[in-house]
């Protein structure tokens, strides 16, 4: 995996700017200023750098959860399910721990919110696996699923004490993640997120399983001849994605809401799509991808503040960049990603000569 | 009519074609010989429109030709590797070509491809089968008849012969004498030396992307094209020469396997032993893909016990599809194989110096023309891709070798080279079974044969040689 990889993807991102600020001219608005507005309100402060980190945190973590899954040509679509599964089972036992250690109450939390993922992504690999039910239709049910259970626990049986809003008790005090760099809400998830990233990496690159999992992505076909394409392949790297995306719920949870209610999750499990495809699947890569799509979230407000430029703009771009990615991966955008980025390479029917 | 002149084309650095001159004229075959790599397929390509030249002109009867696909020109090809609808049934591939311009197949246009495969001596497959499911012969022969279809006025034809059987070649081959008879022009891309002489009126010799010769057919012979081709040939193979105990290695007792509720392997029995090289031969689908899914473990048998005695390496027929992953670097190919997984990734981490040192070690070893461990399969040339997917089995030296269609689409100084290492294996006290389409290389190779027909196995005598009667028994024609 060489970092000439995601030149694809730095090309799709000047392309799509200089496509929303042709755009921007066209409608009589000056695209420096929104431009200018978006980065003051990304990068613009030290507070709006961290929250942009902030903003980034789940995105890395669902990102990895689904460049492990899409390695494996498992398409799992449901990280924003396994997050709210995470973040379920973390918010619920959050406010008993109240007698515990610190660090061993937040390390439950976490560890229950990973379990929590986990259990949600097994599903939707033991369907997979055992019973050969695409992963892509589980998966966008299983988010259904998680989101219905979390409404119906903010509703019943998690509801805080006054039983006034649909919303969790907060969780205990130990259990929360502290911010050591207040007032920003900066924390350890971020730190937790990075280290997770080198970690799938070496995973994916360097072990044994990564190899497995690598080899059925690729060529399902070669991986069953040479007795590769297991089930347990499969249930497994579904439960590690599960329990990444798991994890990153319980991050948020820990760290910056303390609670759950009903609206826990924006659609960061589908965001993280786009997230890991831009990151070519790379977790390494993950990280920056994962912060310009929180960079783009965060400094939204602040261009539609400096520019008049609807917010929405922003997804607008990152629409864009994805078509833009997907079409230098067909063949025709291929060829032109090709042409402009390196040189010709041949393919392997044409070099059978 | 086809008049191609000063065709070039490169891959990278690679030079594919370098100024070649090329013609097809009506009312003629012509035969296009080279080794691997001489640049064959890349001018059939070129020829077809599936390819764009860097340099030089491609000129029809109507006049310059721009490249578009397909068959507006009135060229149609075959492929080496036939581009074909892999999720639809071969009716509708059938359906697609010109028998008849409909997504369905009409009884009409299904008699008229039944005629069509008729006249060519083939057997159409199981009625419904998706593309996908049908072994290689299979597929050449449903290309085969999709070209025709068209009724083209230019027929391109990449090494067809390698995936029919004897008699199915024959046939073949007379039918492209009709074709000439009634003015069309046919390419004949092949490897086999006695095939174009036969066949063709005019040969054209490639040498790596370069063309050494253009002669009429008759005015050559066998050993000066091979000559032109590679220049020096290697000696042919003597006889085993293992004098060690004889135990058997491999042992088939009565092995059955059926899937749904057809029987793929009927009462197969046979033993392999040391410093042996057993041959099976026959059409493929004839039980042969059956045979090596049990022989990889991705099978259990329905009856019947099958013994090995010692490690069992296994070279499958498809290269690309099951031996390789072309995305993935060498190294990383060479860890698709169990013995060599279990080496250089014992536990959990890949130890990746030393795969990739071993990788490089076993390119030298094996004369594999390859950047580097980490270049990619998909940089290999077939043949390329071939030598390491044998290198790759016997790296191990296991017990036994079972080799499937190995020289398929390969020319002959890489096949004899193969062969030789096949050879030199078993004579080391090693076993080898080789499943083959190609009686020469049984008959050259092997100390005994089977021959495999319908599921079933039956010993190969001296009598058998006679290609006739036999050619007939192997392509199921009789039973």
């Amino acid at each position: 995996m060489s970092a000439r990889a995601l030149l694809p993807s730095l090309a799709a991102l000047l392309l799509a700017a200089l496509l929303v600020a042709v755009t921007l001219l066209l409608l009589g608005v000056s695209p420096t200023r929104a431009a200018t507005g978006l980065l003051d309100g990304a990068f613009g402060s030290p507070l709006a750098i961290t929250d942009t980190l902030v903003k980034a945190t789940p995105l890395i973590f669902c990102g990895l959860a689904v460049a492990l899954a899409f390695e494996g040509a498992l398409w799992n679509i449901g990280a924003d399910g396994q997050l709210i599964a995470g973040a379920v089972a973390a918010g619920g036992i959050g406010p008993r721990l109240a007698s515990w250690p610190h660090p061993l109450a937040v390390s439950a939390l976490l560890l229950v919110g990973a379990l929590g993922g986990g259990a949600w992504g097994w599903i939707a690999g033991w369907l997979r696996a055992r019973r050969n039910v695409s992963e892509v239709i589980s998966t966008i049910m299983l988010n259904y699923s998680a989101a219905q259970i979390l409404a119906w626990a903010v509703h019943g049986p998690l509801i805080e004490a006054s039983r006034a809003f649909p919303e969790s008790s907060a969780i205990a005090a130990s259990a929360r993640l502290q911010l050591y760099f207040a007032p920003s809400r900066l924390n350890l998830g971020m730190a937790l997120a990075a280290v997770l990233s080198g970690l799938a990496y070496l995973y994916l690159y360097r072990s044994a399983w990564g190899f497995a999992l690598r080899a059925i992505g690729r060529s399902p076909r070669a991986a069953t001849f040479h007795g590769l394409a297991t089930t347990r392949v499969i249930i497994t790297t579904l439960v590690l994605s599960g329990a990444l995306a798991g994890l990153g719920g319980a991050v948020q949870v820990t760290a910056i809401t303390h609670r759950l209610y009903e609206a826990f999750s924006p659609g960061w499990g589908y965001e993280a799509i786009a997230v890991a495809l831009v990151a070519r699947l790379n977790p390494l890569a993950i990280v920056p991808s994962a912060i310009f799509f929180g960079a783009l979230d965060n400094g939204a407000q602040a261009m539609q503040r400096a520019a008049g430029v609807s917010a929405v703009l922003v997804q607008v771009i990152e629409a864009l960049v994805i078509i833009i990615l997907l079409a230098f991966d067909s063949a025709a955008g291929r060829r032109l990603g090709r042409g402009l980025l390196s040189p010709a390479t041949p393919d392997s029917a044409e070099v059978d000569a | 009519m086809l008049v191609a002149r000063g065709i070039c084309k490169r891959f990278g650095r690679t030079v594919a074609l370098d100024r070649v001159d090329f013609h097809a004229a009506p009312g003629e075959i012509h035969a296009l010989i080279g080794e691997n790599g001489a640049g064959k397929s890349t001018l059939v390509s070129i020829l077809a429109g599936r390819l764009a030249p860097d340099a030089g002109t491609i000129t029809g009867a109507d006049g310059p030709l721009r490249i578009t696909p397909g068959t507006a020109h009135g060229v149609a090809a075959v492929f080496q590797a036939p581009l074909l609808f892999e999720q639809m049934s071969w009716e509708e591939n059938l359906a697609l070509g010109g028998f008849r311009r409909s997504t369905r197949l009409r009884p009409e246009a299904l008699a008229a491809a039944a005629r069509a495969a008729h006249d060519l001596g083939f057997a159409l497959p199981v009625p419904g089968r998706r593309v996908a499911d049908l072994a290689v012969g299979e597929r050449v022969r449903l290309a085969i008849l999709r070209a025709l279809s068209f009724a083209p006025r230019v027929l391109l034809l990449d090494e067809p012969t390698g995936a029919l059987a004897p008699a199915e070649v024959e046939q073949f081959l007379d039918h492209l004498g009709r074709l000439r008879r009634d003015g069309r022009a046919v390419v004949l891309v092949t490897h086999r030396l006695g095939e174009a002489l036969t066949v063709a009126d005019r040969i054209t010799v490639l040498r790596r992307g370069r063309k050494v010769a253009e002669v009429p057919a008759a005015a050559t012979n066998e050993r000066d094209l091979a000559t032109l081709m590679v220049g020096e040939l290697p000696p042919p193979l003597a006889a085993s020469t293992y004098e060690g105990a004889p135990a058997v290695l491999l042992s088939l007792a009565d092995l059955m396997l059926e899937k749904d509720g057809r029987r793929l392997l009927d009462g197969v029995t046979m033993e392999v032993r040391r410093g042996e090289i057993v041959g099976v031969a026959g059409v493929e689908g004839n039980g042969q893909d059956a045979l090596i899914a049990i022989l990889a473990g991705l099978a259990a048998p329905t009856a019947g016990r099958l013994l090995t005695r010692g490690a069992l390496a296994l070279i499958p027929q498809d290269r690309d599809l099951d031996g390789l992953i072309l995305e993935m670097p060498l190294w990383e190919n060479l860890l698709l194989l169990e013995p060599l997984r279990r080496r250089f990734a014992p536990r959990y981490w890949l130890r990746r110096r030393d795969a990739v040192e071993f990788c490089r070690a076993l390119l030298a070893r094996y004369a594999i023309r390859a950047g580097g461990p980490h270049d990619p399969a998909a940089a290999l040339s077939g043949g390329n891709r071939q030598r390491l997917a044998v290198a790759r089995a016997l790296a191990t030296q296991p017990e036994i070798v079972v080799a499937h269609d190995i020289a398929r689409g390969l020319d002959l100084a890489a096949t004899r080279e193969l062969h030789r290492q096949l050879r030199q294996y078993a004579e080391s006290g090693r076993a080898v079974l080789l499943l083959s389409s190609d009686l020469e290389e049984i008959f050259q190779l092997c100390s005994r044969s089977y021959l495999m027909s319908r599921g079933r196995l039956r010993p190969l005598g001296p009598a058998d040689r006679q290609a006739g009667r036999f050619g007939l028994m192997l392509s199921g024609a009789q039973g």
